[in-house]
Parts: C-alpha cells; sequence; structure tokens
C-alpha cells in the first residue's frame, strides 16, 4: 500500500502539473479538495482519466467521486479494491 | 470622437514587459524563429492557475494585467481578443493524445484550454469581470477585427474602456508546418540583418500585447487612435495606393503630414515590394521605422506595431536603438502604421499625440 501511495502522489502532481509541489509535500489523509491541496472539477475529470490510464480502473458510480478522491489513501484503497487481478 | 490609448502591456521577442525603457537594446536571435522574452509569471499569476496555463495564455495574461495595472483599471468595461492561431500549444497536446489513445481517455486540460478564446475567458474569470467579452479569429486581420470592435464599443457608448489585445504563439509543430510551406528563410539570418537579405521567406515571430482603451481622456495617456482601416487582396499596387490615399484623405491629411511611417517589411523578397513601391510613390520621403525585426512575422504582429507608435509618440522620439530611413521630426506626433500579411490582409492605423 506504502509503495502505490507513493506511486499515486507522483502520478497526482504530473498529472495536474502541480508547481512547486513534492510526493512528500502531500500527506496520505491530506484532503485533495477544496482544502488541502486545493483541487477543483477538472481535476476530478483528471483523476479519472488517470485511474482508467494508469490502473484500468473505471469509476462506475459517479456519486462516489467525492469518497474515493477525499485523499491519495482513499484513492489508493478504491485501487486496491477494484484492480484487476492480473495487474 | 477621439478614442484613448490608456496603457500597453507587451510580451514580445524584445525586452518590453514592465517597460524597461523603450527599445533600450534590441535583443538579436539567430534562426528563423523568434522567441519571446517572458517573465517569471508567478510574480502575476496565482501559482495555482499558472499550473493550467499553456505559454500563450501565461503571455496574454501577464499583458493584460500589466495594462490594466498601468492604467489604474481594476475591471475594465469590456474584453476583446484577436488571435489568428489561438492556443496552438494545447491543441497540438489533445490532437496528439487523440491520435496516441486512439481518441480513448483524453484528459481534459488541453482540449478545455486549445480554443481562441481562452485568453480572454482567463482574463475575465481572474478579474471576475462579467462584462462583454469577445474573440476575433480573422487571420491577418485578428487584432484588426479585435481593435474596431472595441472602438466600435467605445464610441456606441456601451463601454467607457475596454482591454483590447492581439497575440499569436509559435509552437514546434507550428513552425515545422508553416516552413514546409516555405513562409520562412532557409539560410542563416539574424533579425538584426533580416532586410538586408533579399531571399524568399521571413522569420517566425509570436508575441501578446494589449491596450487599455478608453472614450475619456486622463492626463497619462499614450496616443490618440484616430481611424483604422483594412483590405483584401488588393489586385494590385495601384489599388493599394488608393486605398492608402482614401484612407488618408478621409482623416483630412496627406502623407507629408506623416511623421513617420511604421511598416510591416518582413525581409521575404516577394512580400517586401509592396513596401518598396509605396516608399516611391504614397510614401516618398516619409520617415520610416520597419517593425519585424523586431518581433517577426505572425498574424497579430500588428498589435506590437501600435504597442511601439504608441510609445514613441508618449515619448515623442525614437529611441536611438531603432533604425529608421528618411529625417524623423524632432517631435513625432502622427504615425501611420502600414502592414500586410502575406500580401492578402492589408490594414492601417494612424496614432497621434494626445
Amino acid at each position: 500500500m506504502d509503495k502505490l501511495i507513493q506511486d499515486l502522489k507522483v502520478q497526482i502532481i504530473a498529472q495536474l502539473n502541480l508547481q512547486d509541489v513534492k510526493p512528500e509535500d502531500i500527506g496520505d489523509d491530506q484532503p485533495l479538495f477544496v482544502e488541502g491541496l486545493g483541487l477543483d472539477s477538472i481535476d476530478a475529470l483528471e483523476l479519472i482519466v488517470l485511474l482508467q490510464q494508469q490502473y484500468k480502473i473505471k469509476l462506475s458510480n459517479a456519486e462516489d467521486g467525492p469518497k474515493v478522491f477525499r485523499s491519495v489513501r482513499t484513492i489508493a484503497e478504491y485501487i486496491r479494491e477494484h484492480q484487476p487481478q492480473n495487474t | 470622437m477621439k478614442l484613448y490609448i490608456r496603457a500597453t502591456g507587451n510580451i514580445s521577442p524584445q525586452k518590453t514587459f514592465g517597460h524597461p525603457g523603450l527599445l533600450a537594446e534590441i535583443v538579436e536571435h539567430s534562426g528563423n524563429r523568434l522567441y519571446c522574452v517572458e517573465p517569471d509569471y508567478k510574480a502575476f499569476i496565482d501559482v495555482k492557475q499558472i499550473r493550467r496555463m499553456s505559454r500563450i495564455i501565461k503571455m496574454g495574461v501577464a499583458a493584460a494585467m500589466e495594462c490594466l495595472q498601468e492604467a489604474g483599471v481594476e475591471v475594465p468595461d469590456a474584453i476583446v481578443t484577436g488571435t489568428a492561431y489561438g492556443c496552438l500549444e494545447d491543441t497540438g497536446i489533445f490532437l496528439s493524445k487523440m491520435v496516441e489513445q486512439q481518441e480513448e481517455l483524453l484528459a481534459p486540460t488541453a482540449f478545455i484550454q486549445s480554443t481562441h478564446n481562452t485568453v480572454g475567458a482567463q482574463i475575465a474569470l481572474m478579474l471576475h469581470c462579467n462584462g462583454y467579452n469577445n474573440v476575433f479569429v480573422h487571420r491577418g486581420f485578428s487584432f484588426e477585427s479585435a481593435l474596431l470592435d472595441a472602438m466600435l464599443l467605445l464610441k456606441e457608448g456601451e463601454a467607457a474602456n475596454v482591454l483590447v489585445g492581439g497575440l499569436d504563439e509559435t509552437t514546434d509543430t507550428s513552425h515545422a508546418i508553416l516552413s514546409r510551406f516555405g513562409l520562412y528563410k532557409k539560410e542563416p539570418v539574424s533579425n538584426l540583418n533580416l532586410l538586408a537579405q533579399s531571399t524568399k521567406g521571413t522569420i517566425a515571430g509570436e508575441g501578446a500585447a494589449f491596450f487599455l482603451l478608453a472614450s475619456q481622456p486622463t492626463a497619462n495617456d499614450f496616443a490618440v487612435l484616430e481611424a483604422l482601416t483594412t483590405f483584401y487582396k488588393p489586385a494590385n499596387i495601384q489599388e493599394t495606393e488608393q486605398h492608402i490615399a482614401s484612407f488618408l484623405s478621409g482623416q483630412s491629411i496627406v502623407s507629408s503630414e506623416i511623421d513617420l511611417l511604421i511598416t510591416g517589411r518582413n525581409g521575404d523578397m516577394e512580400e517586401d515590394k509592396v513596401y518598396s513601391k509605396l516608399e516611391q510613390s504614397v510614401f516618398d520621403k516619409v520617415p520610416t521605422v520597419n517593425y519585424k525585426p523586431l518581433c517577426g512575422e505572425y498574424p497579430t504582429s500588428s498589435a506590437f506595431a501600435l504597442w511601439l507608435a504608441s510609445n514613441i509618440i508618449q515619448s515623442g522620439s525614437l529611441p536611438p536603438s531603432l533604425e529608421h530611413t528618411g529625417n524623423v521630426p524632432g517631435k513625432i506626433k502622427r504615425i501611420l502604421i502600414y502592414n500586410h500579411f502575406q500580401n492578402t490582409h492589408h490594414s492601417l492605423l494612424l496614432i497621434s499625440a494626445c
């Protein structure tokens, strides 16, 4: 799980082109939206694309978004639960 | 009715941003592509917003902010931009991803930011400006169309001040494609001796220049924008001469009353023939400056020319670094800008002292 969280932080920084932010600046449980990193709805779309591209996971229910994308840890947990066995 | 140029902001291949002194030194560029001298944008734009902005968006937003700051205007009544190419970098990213990813899983940011109205919209979002906002995409007339719209808004009383800008960028992809069309010189070239070479092609340029136009004067205005006209694909030089004569007579002046002519001579042996012929006829004995060695060729380069004219009028004289022909009067009070883009889009702008 720790490695996945670390990988996610690197991928989020790259996908969202976060300026002057390093992986160690993002707390595992830090809120990603509004407070914390201050992400917005366009970033949510970018994160959905990231999940599909990197982990072949499609967010099946859009209403799950706020819960899944609450922090890096919740994204990692969602990936663990939904990642196909062979990837 | 007079329209006043209250402030300017310009990011160009010269050191123009921040008004460091009008062309105190001319920046030399080698090769057939001029790159803008860009500031550290983090000083002007929030880092949270900057991460989504491509280069042309940052250039446009920063030039607009400088202009508004100088004018002392927080929110203009209207924002009008002109761009021929729009946000090319984001367009390139979006299209490349479409091909690479077989039209699936496309990230939204590049697509959202790729439209031609992105810069005008981004400025409005940052300023919370809910007023009139328009963009003109009209190849070599893009900036002129934006300027005309701004002039109409002011003359019809729809706005008391308008932020108007012209901007275009060159990207690696667009430069490669336009090079294949034969637009740019193939031999090694410097912008400083561009006009000495009698060969085909010119040099690629780019830039973002903004102006705050107002219907009422203040003590700090740069210049008065007297008139603007455009004409498309003149059949021959006589028709061009007629358009120029008609424009000048419409302003009740003759060419000998122009203190300085700023032309769009760009070093292309074919395209420059127009300027050479006019300098022997309607512009005979008019002191002349050529602006494209400074900024390169691009469809909205006349915005750079307007910036140059406004700043020369404000200072009253030519900067020593700027080459010119003819005898320039001690105090420059009236400037005519004549530019053509690929000998299809021709425009005339008349600027005078306040």
